[in-house]
C-alpha cells in the first residue's frame, strides 16, 4: 500500500484548523475562559549533559566505567540557586522561538527503590514520585500519577478525563508494561496508551460508532454487579476498574454527542498503513494531542516520545541511515556521543515543534494555546549513561494562564549536576530537591488544594508569577 | 560430628589463609568465628553460624550490605523464618552455589548439604503457617484467550482476528494429537518473520486490541499486567459489535448457527425459545451455572430488540455482542460464594482454570459436566480429563503460547545480525532471514514431547532435531531439498548423532537472539539459561555497566572472556558474573548466528570451558550438558515453576517451593515424562487452590 504523506495530512489539519470555522461555534458555547490544561512529554533514556545544560559543557563523558575516582565536582556548573537568564544549550536550540514561554528547571531529583531494573522505574514512577517502599506489595514506587490527579480537578467536564498518547513503534514484545507507559490510574493499573495514529483519530474525532454501546452498557452493569457481589474482597477492589471504564464511557458518549457537529468538521487524512518515518509519526501524534486539547475532548495529556530501554533498533530516518538502539548508544556515551546528541536534540526538536503548534493556536482570551496550558518536558534519568535519577532535564513550557513565570533558567539546587563515583558505586548528590516539588506546584496551579505530594517537601514558590 | 567438620573447615581456613593474601581483619573474623564455634555445635546453630562464618562479612558486617542482602541479625539469632522471600533466596543461592562467591572461603561440601536440607525445613516449616493458598488474582483474559474463547463459544470455522501470538503455523495439518505421534515430515509458516503466514481464513472487518506484553520473566497471562482502563473497554465494545456484523458471521462459518442464531421454524412460543437458547449460551459464555435473573434479563433486552421489528438472527447476534463485552465472559476469576455452594464454585473454578492452561479458552461442556460432578477432585478423574485434553486439537494452543513465552523466543525477531559480516543470513529482498527457519527447530521439538508424551529431559539433550534445508544448510549438512520460504517451509525429522545438537538450548535460535549484530554475548546467554532453563532470573544489571571494549579499541588479540575480565574483577560485579559466565561462555563455540567455530576471529582457539553451580566441571558444549543432566531435578523444578507461573497468572511466591518438590517428586516416578509433568502440575496444591490429597468427600 501507498503511504499517504505526511503533507496531505497536515493539508487537512491545516484546514480545519488555521481555518478555525468550527472552533469558533465551539468557543461560543464554552465560555470566554479557556479551560486550564496541563501535558507532559516525555523523552526516555536521560540524555547527554554537557550539550542539555547551561554551564555544564565541561561534564565528564564517561568513557569508561572504572575511573573511579573522577571528580564530578569539577564538572558541574557554578550556576547559584535561583532565577537567571536562559540561555539556550546545543539541545535546547530548537525552542530559540519560544525562549520567552519556556522555563529550565535544573536542580529535581527523583529516588530510586531498588530491586528493578532501573529503567523499569524512569518512566512508570516519573510522574507518581512516590518515596521508595512507601507502597506495600509492589516493587516499584509507583501510585496514580499526576495528570489523573489533575483531571480529577479538570477533566471532569470533557468527553476525555484524560488521553495518553505514545510513540513507541516497537512491533516485538521485548519489554513490559513498566518500560512503556507514564500514565497509571494507580498501582500497576496501567493506562494505556494510544499509539496508532489512525485509531486514534477513529477515537477522537469520529463519534457515531460509539452510540451503540449505549444500548450494551445497563445490560453488562447488571452483570458487573452480580459478578462483584461473588468475589473477595481483593478481587473486588481490582474489579472496580471495569466499573471506571464503563463509567467514563457513558460520559464520553453523552458528551461527545454533545460536540458530534463540531467534531465532524475536523476531516483529517491520516496514513493507512502507519509506515512513517519516526519524525513524521511523532509529529502526527501530536497533531492529535493538540487538536483534542484544543477542541476540548480533553484537558490533560501525556505523550511518551518513545519507551524506556527496549534494546530493538529503531530507524531514526533523518538522523541515521540504519537503525540504532538509544538504549544500546547510551551505555557507550564516549562512542557514540555525537549520535546521542542528535537523537537528543530530535527529540527536542518534536516538543518544539508542538509548543510552537500550541503557540500558534489563539483562544477565547485572546492568547495562545500555550499561554494557557502546561507542557512539561521531562525524562526520569538525569544521564543516560550514569543512569542517575538526579538533576533531570525538566523543561516547563507555557504558564497555565499567566501563573508561571517564564523565560528563565530556574535552578534548585545547589549540588546539581553529574553524579560521583564512590568506591565504585555512583553517590547520589545529597540536598537535592525532589521533582515532586514541581509536581506539587504544578497541581496547586490547577487548582488543586494540596499541602503534599508523593515526596515532596514543598511547593517551588520562585516558579510563581 | 559437625563440631569436628567445622573444626577442620578451620584450620582448612587457616592453610588457605596464607595461600590467600587476606586482610588483618579477615582473619580476626576466623578467629572470632573459631572462638564462638567452641560453645555452639548443635543443628539449631548450623544456620546461625554458617551466615556468621560466610556471609556476614559481605552482607551486614561493618556496613558493607552487599546486593542489599543484610544477614547481621539473622547471625545473632533472629529466626529468619519471618522472612520467608529471604529464606528462600539464602537456601537458592548456597544450593546452586552461587555464594559465597569464588574469592571467598567455600562452605564445604557436607556442610553445604547439611545447611541446605536445615534451610528446606525451615522455609517448610516458614511456609506452613500460611494455610491458605496463594490466591489467584481476577484478570481480564489476554487477546490470544479471548480469540480462542469466541472461536469455541461459537464453534467458528474461521480465526476471530490475526494473531501474530502463534509464532508457528501448521500448514500442512501434521499437529494430531490424538495419535500420540508427530508424523516426520511437516510444513510450517511463520506470521511475524515469513510471508503470508497471515492468511488463514479469519472473519471480515474485525480488528484486534493491542497484544498483551510478556512480563518481565513471565507470562502475559500475568494477572498485575491484565487490567481494563476505558480505552481497552471501548476496544472490547467495538471488537464484540465488529464480530456480529462482520459479513463472514453466517452460516456458514458459524458451527452454532442452528443453536443459537437460526429463527426457529415453527410458531413456537419464541419467548421460550429465546430464554432456552440464551440459558445455553450464557452458561457456556460465562463458565458457570446462570441463575434466572440473569438469563431473564438478557432475554428482555431480545425480546425488546424483537417488538422493534428486527429479524431473529440480527437479535441474538445482538444478544450475543453483549455477552462479548460482559465482564462475565472478559474476566478470568475465582467465585467465592457467601451463599451454600461454595462446593460447586470450586469445581467451576478449576475447570476454567485447566482449560485456560491447557486450550488458551473456555471449558467445553464435558469439562463443565465433570467439574459439576465434582470428579476432577479425584486422581482418576482429573488424569482422565487432562488426558483428553492433551489429546484435543485446542492443545495446540498450549503449544502456540508457552514454549514461545518460556523462551522468550519473541526475541528473535528483533535478532539482527550484521549484514555484512552475516550476509548469507538473508536471502531474496526483502532479506528474509534464516531466524524464521531457526525459530521452528525448539517448537517442533516441544511439541514432540508433549504429544508423544517423552521425556521432558529430552528438551535439554535429545537424539533428534527437525530441520528444513535452509537449516540443514546453515549447521554445515547437505540440504537436501530446495532451500524454501518465505511462505511456507518444510520441516523433516532427522536423527541428532552429534550432541553438540540436539534439545533445545544449542539451537540456531537460541544461540542467536541471545547475540548481538557481530559478536556473541555469553552474559545475555547465560541469563537465558539462568531464567529459562534454571528458573532463577538474575537480578537486573547494575545500571552503571559498563561498556565492553570495543573490538577495535582494544588488543585485538583478546578473547570475549578476557575482555570481560575487568567485570569479574569488580567486586560489584563478580557476584552476577560467577553465576552466569559458565553459564554463557558453555555457547561460547556457538558464533552469533548459531554456528560451530572452534576460533575467534583473531585466531585464538575458543574456551568454552566452566564449572556448573561448582560442582560440575565441563570443557565443552557436550560435557555442559551433562552437567545439566546431573542437575536434572534442577531443570523440571525451573520448568514446573514456569508451568505454574503460566497457569496461575501470578509470581510464584515461597509458599509454592514446597509444591515444586512434589512436582519433582512424582515426575521422577514417572521417568520425566511430560504428561506426568503437566498432571503433576495441575495437581498441585497452588493449582487446585487447595490440598491435593482431600477428596470432596473428606473436606466437606
Amino acid at each position: 500500500m501507498k503511504a499517504i504523506g505526511r503533507r496531505t495530512f497536515l493539508q487537512g489539519l491545516g484546514s480545519s484548523i488555521l481555518a478555525l470555522p468550527w472552533m469558533e461555534s465551539l468557543a461560543s458555547t464554552v465560555s470566554l475562559f479557556p479551560s486550564q490544561r496541563a501535558a507532559f512529554y516525555y523523552v526516555p533514556i536521560g540524555v547527554v549533559r554537557r550539550t542539555f545544560f547551561p554551564g555544564e559543557e565541561k561534564s565528564i563523558v564517561q568513557q569508561k566505567f572504572n575511573s573511579d575516582d573522577f571528580d564530578a565536582d569539577s564538572t558541574r556548573s557554578n550556576i547559584g540557586l535561583g532565577l537567571h537568564d536562559l540561555q539556550l544549550t546545543r539541545t535546547m536550540k530548537p525552542l530559540v522561538r519560544l525562549k520567552d514561554k519556556i522555563t529550565l528547571i535544573t536542580g529535581l531529583d527523583r529516588t530510586f527503590q531498588p530491586g528493578t531494573d532501573v529503567h523499569a522505574q524512569c518512566a512508570s514512577c516519573f510522574l507518581s514520585s512516590a518515596s521508595p517502599f512507601s507502597l506495600k506489595g509492589t516493587p516499584y514506587p509507583q501510585a496514580r500519577t499526576l495528570d489523573h490527579i489533575i483531571a480529577d480537578r479538570i477533566g471532569s467536564g470533557t468527553p476525555f478525563k484524560t488521553l495518553e498518547f505514545s510513540c513507541n513503534s516497537h512491533k516485538d514484545n521485548k519489554e513490559s508494561i513498566q518500560f512503556d507507559n507514564i500514565s497509571w490510574y494507580g498501582t500497576e493499573h496501567v493506562a494505556p496508551s494510544m499509539r496508532d495514529p489512525l485509531l486514534a483519530y477513529r477515537r477522537l474525532f469520529k463519534s457515531d460508532e460509539r452510540c451503540a454501546y449505549k444500548n450494551i452498557t445497563d445490560l453488562v452493569l447488571e452483570d458487573a454487579k452480580s459478578l462483584s457481589s461473588e468475589l473477595g474482597y481483593s478481587d473486588q477492589q481490582k474489579f472496580g476498574e471495569y466499573f471506571e471504564s464503563i463509567r467514563s464511557i457513558e460520559n464520553q458518549i453523552s458528551r461527545l454527542e454533545a460536540m458530534k457537529q463540531e467534531l465532524s468538521k475536523v476531516d483529517l487524512d491520516i496514513p493507512l498503513d502507519g509506515k512513517m518515518p519516526r519524525g513524521e509519526y511523532i509529529r502526527l501524534m501530536g497533531d492529535l494531542m493538540v487538536t483534542a486539547l484544543q477542541t476540548g475532548l480533553t484537558n490533560v495529556a501525556t505523550f511518551m516520545v518513545g519507551p524506556e530501554r527496549w534494546d530493538t533498533p529503531y530507524l531514526f530516518e533523518s538522523l541515521f541511515d540504519k537503525p540504532k538502539s538509544h538504549h544500546m548508544m547510551s551505555h557507550n556515551q564516549g562512542r557514540y556521543m555525537n549520535d546521542l546528541i542528535k537523537v537528543d536534540y530530535f527529540y527536542m526538536e518534536q516538543f518544539a515543534y508542538l509548543c510552537e503548534k500550541m503557540n500558534n493556536i489563539e483562544e477565547a482570551n485572546g492568547k495562545s494555546l500555550l499561554d494557557n496550558i502546561i507542557f512539561t518536558y521531562g525524562s526520569g534519568l538525569g544521564d543516560g549513561s550514569t543512569h542517575q535519577y538526579s538533576a533531570l532535564p525538566i523543561v516547563v513550557a507555557g504558564s497555565g494562564g499567566g501563573k508561571f513565570i517564564t523565560g528563565k533558567h530556574l535552578n534548585v539546587s545547589a549540588k546539581s549536576g553529574l553524579i560521583k563515583k564512590v568506591n565504585g558505586t555512583y553517590k547520589t548528590p545529597e540536598g537535592g530537591v525532589p521533582l515532586a516539588n514541581l509536581w506539587l506546584t504544578q497541581a496547586q496551579a490547577m487548582g488543586l488544594k494540596l499541602d503534599r505530594f508523593a515526596d515532596s517537601t514543598g511547593a517551588i514558590s520562585s516558579l510563581l508569577a | 560430628m559437625l563440631g569436628n567438620s567445622e573444626n577442620k573447615l578451620t584450620s582448612l581456613c587457616m592453610t588457605e589463609f596464607w595461600k590467600y593474601k587476606a586482610s588483618k581483619w579477615v582473619m580476626l573474623f576466623l578467629i572470632f568465628v573459631f572462638i564462638s564455634n567452641q560453645s555452639h555445635s548443635s543443628i539449631d546453630n548450623l544456620v546461625k553460624n554458617s551466615f556468621r562464618q560466610h556471609c556476614v562479612e559481605c552482607h551486614g558486617a561493618k556496613d558493607k550490605v552487599k546486593g542489599d542482602v543484610d544477614l547481621t541479625s539473622y547471625a545473632k539469632g533472629a529466626d529468619i523464618k519471618e522472612n520467608p522471600e529471604l529464606l528462600q533466596m539464602v537456601l537458592e543461592v548456597i544450593d546452586f552455589g552461587e555464594m559465597p562467591p569464588d574469592e571467598k572461603e567455600p562452605i564445604p561440601p557436607k556442610t553445604q548439604k547439611a545447611l541446605v536440607s536445615e534451610l528446606k525445613k525451615m522455609l517448610e516449616e516458614a511456609v506452613a503457617n500460611e494455610n491458605e493458598v496463594v490466591k489467584v488474582p481476577i484478570r481480564r483474559m489476554t487477546r490470544f484467550q479471548y480469540a480462542n474463547a469466541v472461536k469455541d463459544l461459537l464453534d467458528l470455522k474461521v480465526e476471530v482476528f490475526p494473531l501474530p501470538e502463534r509464532m508457528m503455523r501448521d500448514r500442512s495439518g501434521y499437529f494430531k494429537p490424538a495419535s500420540g505421534k508427530m508424523p516426520n515430515k511437516m510444513k510450517v509458516s511463520s506470521r511475524p518473520l515469513g510471508k503470508s503466514g497471515l492468511i488463514e481464513p479469519r472473519m471480515d472487518g474485525v480488528a484486534p486490541f493491542p497484544q498483551d506484553l510478556r512480563a518481565e520473566h513471565g507470562y502475559d497471562t500475568q494477572g498485575d499486567h491484565l487490567s481494563l482502563s476505558p480505552l481497552l473497554m471501548e476496544d472490547f465494545f467495538r471488537l464484540s459489535r465488529s464480530i456480529v456484523q462482520s459479513s463472514s458471521f453466517n452460516s456458514k462459518n458459524v458451527g452454532t448457527w442452528k443453536v443459537y442464531f437460526e429463527e426457529p421454524t415453527n410458531e413456537i412460543n419464541k419467548e421460550q425459545e429465546i430464554k432456552k437458547r440464551l440459558s445455553k449460551l450464557l452458561n457456556h459464555a460465562f463458565r458457570r451455572p446462570v441463575d434466572h435473573e440473569l438469563v431473564n434479563r438478557y432475554a428482555l433486552y431480545a425480546q425488546q430488540s424483537l417488538v422493534q421489528g428486527k429479524s431473529f438472527p440480527v437479535v441474538m447476534k445482538e444478544v450475543l455482542s453483549t455477552v462479548l463485552a460482559s465482564p462475565r465472559f472478559i474476566y478470568l476469576y475465582d467465585g467465592v460464594n457467601t451463599k451454600k455452594n461454595s462446593e460447586q464454585f470450586e469445581n467451576i473454578n478449576l475447570a476454567s482454570r485447566l482449560s485456560f492452561f491447557l486450550w488458551g479458552s473456555l471449558p467445553d461442556e464435558k469439562l463443565l459436566d465433570c467439574a459439576n460432578a465434582g470428579i476432577l477432585w479425584e486422581e482418576h478423574g482429573l488424569r482422565k480429563q487432562v488426558n483428553r485434553m492433551l489429546k484435543d486439537s485446542k492443545i495446540k494452543r498450549f503449544c502456540d503460547s508457552f514454549p514461545t513465552q518460556w523462551l522468550q523466543l519473541d526475541r528473535i525477531i528483533s535478532a539482527v545480525p550484521d549484514e555484512k559480516k552475516y550476509k548469507d543470513f538473508y536471502y531474496g529482498p526483502p532479506m528474509y532471514r534464516t531466524t524464521m527457519d531457526m525459530m521452528m527447530e525448539p517448537l517442533l521439538l516441544f511439541e514432540t514431547v508433549l504429544i508423544e508424551d517423552r521425556s521432558l529431559l529430552e528438551l535439554i539433550d535429545s537424539n533428534y532435531t527437525f530441520r528444513s534445508p535452509r537449516l540443514r544448510k546453515w549447521y554445515g549438512e547437505k540440504p537436501m531439498g530446495k532451500l524454501g520460504g518465505p511462505v511456507t517451509i518444510s520441516f523433516e525429522k532427522q536423527q541428532v548423532t552429534d550432541r553438540r545438537y540436539g534439545g533445545v538450548i544449542t539451537n540456531g535460535a537460541i544461540m542467536t537472539m541471545t547475540s548481538g549484530p557481530l559478536e556473541t554475548k555469553p552474559i545475555t546467554r547465560g541469563a537465558w539459561m539462568a531464567g529459562v532453563i534454571f528458573n532463577s532470573p538474575p537480578p537486573p544489571p547494575p545500571a552503571e555497566v559498563p561498556p565492553l571494549p570495543e573490538e577495535k579499541e582494544v588488543n585485538d588479540s583478546l578473547t570475549l572472556r578476557e575482555r570481560f575480565s575487568d567485570h569479574r574483577e569488580r567486586a560489584d560485579c563478580a557476584g552476577c558474573h560467577e553465576k552466569l559466565d559458565p553459564l554463557g561462555f558453555a555457547f561460547e563455540n556457538f558464533d552469533p548466528v548459531g554456528r560451530w567455530r572452534e576460533k575467534y576471529d583473531n585466531g585464538r582457539e575458543v574456551d568454552a570451558s566452566g564449572k556448573l553451580f561448582r560442582t560440575h566441571e565441563f570443557s565443552n558444549v557436550i560435557e555442559f550438558k551433562d552437567a545439566i543432566l546431573k542437575e536434572k531435578d534442577r531443570f523440571v523444578r525451573a520448568l514446573a515453576g514456569h508451568l505454574l507461573a503460566y497457569g496461575l497468572g501470578r509470581e510464584l511466591s515461597p509458599s509454592d517451593s514446597l509444591a515444586l518438590d512434589q512436582i519433582v517428586r512424582s515426575v521422577k516416578k514417572e521417568n520425566y515424562s511430560m504428561k506426568s509433568l503437566i498432571y503433576a502440575v495441575v495437581s498441585s496444591k497452588p493449582f487446585l487452590g487447595r490440598d491435593s490429597k482431600l477428596t470432596l468427600h473428606q473436606r466437606y
